[in-house]
């Protein structure tokens, strides 16, 4: 059995874990074309080499990010996101208070 | 039948009256109790840690870790800001209603109910043979010298989502497990079937409370 390590986990089989995907760069979405929102939502790198990717511990129902091999299927680390995402980006109308 | 009281309002009550006359269980035979009728509370967000310590619980150092509370109750962090309180196995509620009642009135700042009683089932596996039974299942290493009193894990079991955590027991090795409520009957089934080659079967929550596990024949 594949092992994933998670942050808040530790390591475990992989049947524990969804992909989420690359980590993108969040865009400006007062200033995105269609075109440049469709590049955003549907097109990905699928790069051969190392990649980021938002991953899921289901059990916990905890997000993270690792960093993987393509070409090895080799996860070289994994870590919060909030070491990527440190400030919230407010969506809708503004909540009292921060969940 | 009816379900016993206990059972009234747990998801496998209909599963339950079976257990009224539980059949004779050998002391160091394996024994499932449905406790989903027990009390159980959550709480998430970034002021949670703080607000629980201030109202007297003692704290899990790190995420999944489970600390014992003076009143019996058992409270597991299942992240850095999230909280899940279990009641003592006695018939108190321990702290549970309390401290629903004190988060509505007080509303401190980033802490949030997480209700728990209506969305996970409870269920506790206790026995010499647990860890052996709970291996066919589950891929982390529960065996006690591995998984101490204190260890929980959130995992699969049978291929669904479970918490799972070391329970205090005086006689055995026991093991909490809470999974949604709409696979209880599914895990029931698939706990009760994994423990077959061990001996012992379900036992009536009341029965477990009492240490009655080979009542005298009537």
């Amino acid at each position: 059995m594949k092992l994933i390590p998670c942050p808040l986990n530790g390591l475990r089989n992989a049947e524990e874990f969804v992909c989420g995907g690359e980590v993108q760069p969040e865009p400006d979405a007062s200033q995105l074309s269609a075109a440049d929102w469709a590049q955003h939502v549907f097109h990905r790198d699928n790069r051969a080499g190392l990649v980021r990717e938002w991953w899921l511990h289901v059990p916990s129902g905890y997000w993270f990010i690792a960093e993987r091999d393509t070409l090895s299927d080799r996860f070289l680390r994994s870590y919060p996101a909030s070491e990527l995402f440190a400030k919230r980006t407010p969506v809708g109308p503004a909540e009292p208070g921060d969940r | 039948m009816n379900p016993s009281p206990q059972h009234r309002r747990s998801f496998l009550a209909h599963r339950q009256a079976v257990l009224t006359a539980p059949k004779a269980i050998a002391p160091d035979g394996l024994v499932l109790v449905d406790l989903s009728a027990r009390p159980r509370l959550g709480f998430k967000g970034r002021g949670t840690p703080a607000w629980l310590q201030g109202r007297g619980l003692a704290l899990p150092g790190r995420p999944n870790e489970a600390t014992p509370q003076a009143d019996g109750g058992l409270l597991l962090r299942l992240s850095e800001h999230e909280h899940l309180l279990l009641a003592p196995l006695s018939e108190t509620d321990g702290q549970c209603q309390a401290l629903a009642t004190a988060q509505a009135r007080e509303r401190p700042d980033h802490v949030y109910p997480l209700p728990r009683q209506d969305s996970h089932a409870w269920l506790l596996l206790a026995g010499a043979a647990a860890a052996d039974c709970l291996a066919k299942l589950c891929a982390v290493d529960l065996r006690a010298d591995r998984f101490g009193l204190g260890d929980m894990a959130q995992t699969l079991m049978a291929r669904v989502s479970v918490i799972v955590a070391r329970a205090d027991l005086a006689e055995h090795c026991g093991y909490h497990v809470l999974c949604d409520s709409a696979v209880a009957e599914y895990l029931w089934d698939c706990l009760l079937d994994a423990m077959a080659e061990f001996g012992g079967g379900p036992l009536d929550q009341a029965a477990f409370a009492s240490g009655l596990r080979n009542p005298e024949p009537p």
